[in-house]
């Protein structure tokens, strides 16, 4: 993007909730919104504001409406430390995490709040809001990652001497090939001056105890018994960040604190404490779908309330199949039918037959670390989608989930030309699929474990509330539900049918 | 964690009658074809033809499965079956370790062979949330063993994690003062299909240092010793499957009160 060029339109919040309640009146089941409490003018939730959370949050999407629950009741954000700013560049870890976006922040948000703010949003901080700090931070172009993909720089130190408690040694060496923003090279930044930047999608921060479950004591990806909480002795899920750097709450905030936020105290053990239990009490899904369609309705269980209230960590393969909250919406009966709109009906007959696409279409997944290397499974394999994304309601990965799709690194990432990119160099075993030299844009879990053979794995997410939160894949590259599927067919052949690509995207629209 | 180095080599196991049948036992090195038999998930067949005899084999039951990428050693017995899901006799139990050696990949179409649907090994670990009950005492020394891919020291999913997992449910009932263990490498060089395999020595200390890790993780507080092997002899463990090579590349976990 140039400087001065232009965005897309502003979006009408409050217009598109109105449509949304309308067409809601006319829908089988409506199970109400939460309009009063979600004021659609004010979407944005700003640090150091004083409002009031409450306990049922809605807010319209072009998909239909979020909605996000809290646990204990309404939470009012003056004084609270995920509401509060905690460092001099003015964030709070709302900043990053809006109720509109599922907890996350989508591109047109971002768009929006340069609008509004003339680029003067904390969000756009030098740090790590702008391409990289040395650029002229007024200028829309020094922002492109952050305005055209919504990603965050995220600056990772090199050479890595720890993973878990234990001294590392990396296994590969990393040249950059390309700096299109300047971080990875000069005199202050790129591999030679210990710092490496890379760019990434902030993750949802709700339903929670999903991401931090533990189904085994073992990690398959690993061969290892996983690894135990520094803090309270348990076993760690590794399914927190997208390249494991932090493996829970604490540090993650931490992390993030003294990152994006710029802080340069150390956050209070009450502050730790009052943000993980409001993080822990956010559970966020798709609560309307397309055609104004409950998605708890006709017997289905979608929406937030049935994360909340559900066991997490359960395997879908040895337990409830993965998003089978739909399933019912496979045999509506005739009655209830005749009482559906043509489009509301075969909407919801699509979802129902997405998630059956998404559990049992098998392709065969080739030369991909984590899947194909090293458990034995095979390479290739054949498999579908729950594979990986195998946690009962959720879709993450009930074992910790850092697995290559190949969305950072060639030949299977798309081109992205203003990313930096990459080399690097196994100097001990070559990875097992790529070889020993490895062109990427992101090398992922590889500069948090210093291992060769993690180059360009990052950890799967929730698949939830996914209407809220475009653009997809850590890096961003898939820009709409579309690109997700589009993406998948390109790497793995799959031969999805038209109506098969759309079912899809519409079990993921109601997620 | 104390790492007690031990190098030496071993003549101690035992070679028992099952173990020794030599003749029942394929073992040859060859680029696996895939098949894409597709009876669901995990259903395709792997294929492999010894180089000395012509003869194909499906080798797809092996707890590790190939990379049509790479050559594989191969290890199993024929299978008393004249089933052929995939194609080709069967080797049942098998193993099929990767090498470094590349292959042209391939994949054969399913040719009306129905594969085999996937079915859950008889090796796989329970969830946290449905722990086994205590195992039955009386509780005295005892050893558990883990087995590994050729010249590797990964832990295989549904099976070298499943004897862990068996291990620590009964080190975790008994509470024993302290455990021990030893990593095996089969490091004497053998010819196989013309070519000269042996495992790195320091395969086993990589193995049991790999191994105490974990049990460090399950048992924290525990005092753990490790012990490394080479020479590694054959043995009869049942948990080996019969297949000699198989027994050779091994930990054990010894328990001591």
């Amino acid at each position: 993007m140039k400087s001065g060029s232009s965005l897309p339109a502003p979006r009408k919040g409050k217009r598109v909730l109105l449509l949304a309640a309308g067409l809601l009146c006319g829908a089988l089941g409506f199970s109400g919104l939460a309009g009063a409490e979600g004021p659609a003018d004010d979407r944005w939730w700003g640090p150091g504001e004083d409002r009031t959370w409450p306990e049922v949050l809605d807010y319209p999407n072009a998909n239909g409406i979020l909605r996000t629950l809290i646990t204990g009741g309404p939470v009012q954000t003056k004084g609270h430390p995920f509401f509060e700013p905690m460092g001099p560049n003015g964030r709070a870890c709302i900043s990053c995490h809006q109720p509109a976006d599922a907890m996350s922040l989508a591109v047109e948000t971002i768009q929006e709040r340069w609008r509004v703010t003339n680029g003067t949003d904390p969000i756009f901080a030098a740090y790590d809001g702008s391409n990289c700090p040395v650029l002229p931070q007024g200028e829309a172009a020094s922002h492109s990652m952050l305005l055209e993909h919504g990603l965050f720089r995220i600056e990772r130190p090199w050479p890595i001497t720890e993973y878990e408690g234990r001294a590392v040694t990396p296994d590969f060496t990393i040249e950059v090939v390309r700096d299109p923003h300047g971080c990875n090279s000069g005199v202050q930044y790129g591999p030679e001056n210990g710092r490496i930047s890379v760019y990434r999608r902030p993750r949802p921060l709700a339903n929670l105890k999903y991401l931090l479950a533990v189904g085994f004591a073992y990690d398959p990806k690993q061969g290892l018994t996983l690894p135990r909480d520094p803090d309270t002795g348990e076993y760690l899920s590794g399914n927190l960040m997208s390249d494991n750097r932090a493996v829970n709450l604490r540090l993650q905030m931490e992390d993030a604190a003294s990152t994006h936020g710029e802080m340069i105290d150390r956050l209070s053990p009450a502050a730790i404490q009052a943000i993980t239990a409001f993080n822990l009490s956010v559970f966020t899904a798709q609560q309307v779908g397309a055609h104004g369609t409950a998605l708890d309705s006709l017997g289905a269980t979608g929406g937030p309330a049935t994360l909340r209230d559900s066991e997490a960590g359960a395997l879908g393969s040895i337990g409830v199949p993965v998003f089978s909250e739909f399933a019912v919406w496979e045999t509506i009966a005739p009655e209830e039918a005749a009482r559906l709109s043509p489009e509301q009906l075969e909407w919801r007959r699509s979802v129902a037959r997405g998630a059956r696409v998404f559990r049992d279409k098998t392709f065969l997944i080739t030369d991909s670390a984590g899947i194909n290397s090293p458990m034995g499974f095979g390479n290739p394999v054949r498999n579908s989608c729950v594979f990986c994304h195998n946690m009962t309601r959720m879709g993450n990965d009930v074992a910790p989930g850092q697995v290559d799709l190949g969305t950072t690194t060639l030949p299977f990432a798309d081109p992205l030309p203003d990313f930096p990119l990459f080399r690097i160099t196994c100097t001990g075993d070559p990875h097992p699929h790529y070889g020993r030299v490895i062109l990427t844009y992101d090398p992922g879990f590889a500069l948090t474990s210093g291992r060769c053979a993690d180059v360009g794995k990052i950890t799967l997410q929730s698949l939830r509330g996914l209407s809220a939160r475009a653009p997809y894949f850590a890096n961003g590259s898939a820009k709409d539900l579309e690109g997700v599927v589009d993406y998948y067919e390109r790497r793995y052949n799959i031969g999805y049918t038209a109506q098969e690509r759309q079912d899809l995207i519409n079990l993921m629209s109601a997620l | 964690m104390r790492h007690l180095i031990a190098l030496a080599a071993a003549s101690l196991p035992v070679m028992s009658a099952s173990a020794a049948q030599a003749a029942d036992n394929q073992r040859f090195i060859a680029c696996p074809i895939y098949r894409d038999a597709d009876a669901g998930a995990k259903s395709g067949c792997w294929l492999v033809t010894d180089p000395a005899t012509g003869q194909q084999w499906d080798v797809s039951q092996s707890p590790y499965k190939p990379d049509w990428n790479y050559a594989v050693l191969v290890e199993g017995t024929a299978a008393d079956t004249a089933e052929r899901p995939c194609g080709a006799p069967v080797l049942d139990p098998v193993r099929t370790s990767r090498l470094e050696t590349q292959c042209l990949r391939h994949m054969l179409p399913a040719e009306g062979y129905p594969g085999r649907p996937f079915v859950r090994p008889a090796r796989n670990i329970s969830p946290l949330s449905n722990p086994p009950a205590p195992p039955p005492g009386p509780y005295s020394e005892r050893a558990f063993t883990l087995f590994f891919e050729l010249d590797r020291s990964f832990v295989v999913y549904q099976y070298g994690d499943y004897l862990l997992d068996q291990a620590a449910h009964w080190i975790r009932a008994t509470n024993p003062r302290r455990l021990v263990v030893t990593g095996y490498a089969a490091s004497e060089p053998e010819t196989v299909s013309g070519q000269v395999i042996a495992e790195r020595p320091e395969m086993a200390q990589q193995r049991a240092e790999v191994v105490a890790l974990s049990l460090s993780r399950l048992f924290p507080d525990m005092e753990i010793e490790t012990h490394a092997v080479t020479g590694a002899q054959v043995n009869d463990h049942p948990d080996a499957d019969g297949i000699p090579g198989q027994s050779q590349r091994r930990v054990e976990i010894t328990a001591l009160f």
